[in-house]
């Protein structure tokens, strides 16, 4: 039952691309044709410091099974320190998570610039697979309104 | 028990007759013995009314932001976990720590909400209540003061030691304080050094109850005792508008902001979760949020456990250090060193 269930278990995943570097890879990973799962809705954001961990929240506890975070590599942020607060809030969430019984592998930040369409295309596929792992988001189990 | 009433009393009356402030805030008797209420007392006289029992219906640090005028000078008589909380509301800008006086009271525990014995005093071992003597049992206890480390008022300007047989030794941590200290011709004393072994073991038992019974849960076990601990709730905002470090004008729980669903009863998680984030780094574990949520959810808990684990992250102890920010609003020097995508 369970080999069956992960077999058709495919994870939604939000993922929150900044605009200057995550976001143009995935969009090279795009155009150069690079394959990975379809299971990632993407969000765009103008820099990975413009998301509150509420909508990180907000995804989580909807019934996503997965956040993924991306921004640019330290140092080439677009408004030079942005990515290190997100570091330090994707700390904070990853801990909140923690304490309310969430698993903290279910939010994933990455830094990959605009030229890296496959480290794109390949974090994508390393998440999915992890989170096909960790299986449903086990809020869902539970009818919160 | 009357001693530490009056020095606090004296205190009082001596900054307000020195021109020192213009106004104290400090809790005192209402209309009868038992109530209980904050008081913003500006004539002397009125000093009388002020008790230092071991009762906190509310936060004074979160009453003086709302209401109190940051360009009058103000006398505040409170507890450490509240002297903290004025240090990470001035932090946030919402007091202005320059023109307050902060008179600390040594503290052991208050009394837990909903207990109906008002004259209560705590000590370390004892326990006064409706003028008997007994030894202390941990249940009289707010949950959130079991917890407690923070025993002293070295946050504030003024420290008031509370003594066994009722009475008090008073100390100036600061140029402020000593100033209150002359105008009250309270010679300081020097404070003989406090065992607090004994109580920090207690902090630490009940540390490891509360939260390691939790910890020890499956994931999937907390995360279902937490949404069952949120179906509870009846959205009546008590937790928010009680706690300090809740501080804005405009929040985030509000059903015009559209993050948690409007007419939703209990509300969504997020409601809780959302407040968990904007809290949990500063978190003061003063209980006022747990005190004020009439379903019995666990609220301070909750907050506390989450504020364990980030302040060692974080190496940020909250309501002490003025010049030390918020840790998520901030990044440190160390951080820039580092390129992972961890802060380790
Ligand atoms: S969350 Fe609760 S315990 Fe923590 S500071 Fe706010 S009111 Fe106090
Ligand atoms: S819940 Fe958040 S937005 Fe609302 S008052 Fe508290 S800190 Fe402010
Ligand atoms: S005080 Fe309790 S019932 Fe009221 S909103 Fe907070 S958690 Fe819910």
């Amino acid at each position: 039952m369970d080999a069956v269930q992960d077999r058709t278990f495919e994870p939604k995943i939000v993922g929150f691309l900044c605009n200057w570097c995550t976001y143009a890879g995935a969009d090279l990973a795009g155009v150069s044709r690079l394959q990975y799962p379809a299971n990632v809705r993407v969000i765009r954001v103008m820099c990975s410091a413009a998301v509150d961990p509420v909508f990180v929240m907000k995804a989580l506890l909807g019934g996503a099974d997965g956040v993924f975070v991306g921004g640019c590599h330290l140092g080439d942020c677009h408004y030079t320190r942005g990515n290190y607060f997100t570091r330090r809030r994707v700390a904070m969430v990853k801990k909140l998570l923690e304490v309310i019984g969430l698993e903290p592998e279910r939010l994933e930040l990455e830094w990959i610039s605009a030229s890296e369409g496959a480290r794109f295309a390949e974090a994508m596929r390393d998440f999915t697979q992890k989170i096909k792992a960790l299986g449903p988001n086990p809020v869902k189990e539970r009818k919160v309104s | 028990m009357t001693k530490c009433n009056e020095i606090v009393q004296d205190i009082v009356r001596s900054m307000l007759r020195a021109k020192l402030v213009d106004e104290v805030v400090a809790f005192g008797r209402g209309i009868n013995e038992s109530d209980i209420v904050p008081l913003f007392i500006t004539d002397e006289k009125d000093a009388e009314k002020i008790v230092t029992i071991s009762y906190y219906p509310c936060s004074l640090a979160k009453l003086v932001a709302l209401y109190g005028d940051r360009n009058k000078k103000i006398g505040l008589v409170l507890r450490p976990c509240d002297a903290r909380s004025l240090v990470e509301l001035a932090k946030r800008q919402q007091v202005n720590l320059a023109n307050i006086y902060s008179i600390g009271i040594e503290c052991y525990g208050v009394v837990r909400a909903g207990s109906n014995s008002h004259q209560v005093y705590i000590f370390p071992d004892t326990v006064q209540m409706d003028g008997e003597t007994k030894p202390l049992a941990e249940d009289v206890l707010a949950p959130n003061c079991r917890r407690c480390e923070y025993m002293v008022p070295t946050m504030t300007d003024v420290a008031v030691r509370l003594l066994p047989d009722g009475g008090c030794l008073v100390d100036a941590n600061t140029e402020k304080g000593q100033a209150v200290l002359e105008a009250a011709s309270i010679a300081v004393t020097d404070m003989p050094a406090l065992d607090l072994t004994a109580l920090k073991e207690r902090a630490a038992r009940w540390k490891e109850k509360d939260f390691g019974e939790l910890k020890k849960m499956a994931a999937k076990d907390r995360l279902h005792y937490w949404l069952a601990q949120w179906e509870k709730c009846i959205k009546c905002y008590g937790c928010r508008n009680a706690c300090p470090i809740c501080y804005c004008k405009e929040c985030y729980l509000e059903p015009e902001k559209q993050i948690v669903k409007n007419e939703a009863l209990p509300p969504e998680a997020l409601f809780h979760v959302g407040r968990l984030l904007h809290v949990g780094d500063s978190c003061t574990d003063c209980g006022q949020c747990e005190a004020a949520c009439p379903m019995g959810i666990p609220v301070s808990k909750l907050y506390h456990m989450l504020y364990e684990e980030l302040s060692p992250l974080f190496d940020y102890e909250s309501g002490f250090d003025l010049a030390t920010l918020p840790p998520v609003s901030t990044i440190s020097d160390k951080d820039l060193t580092k390129t992972g995508v961890t802060l380790d």
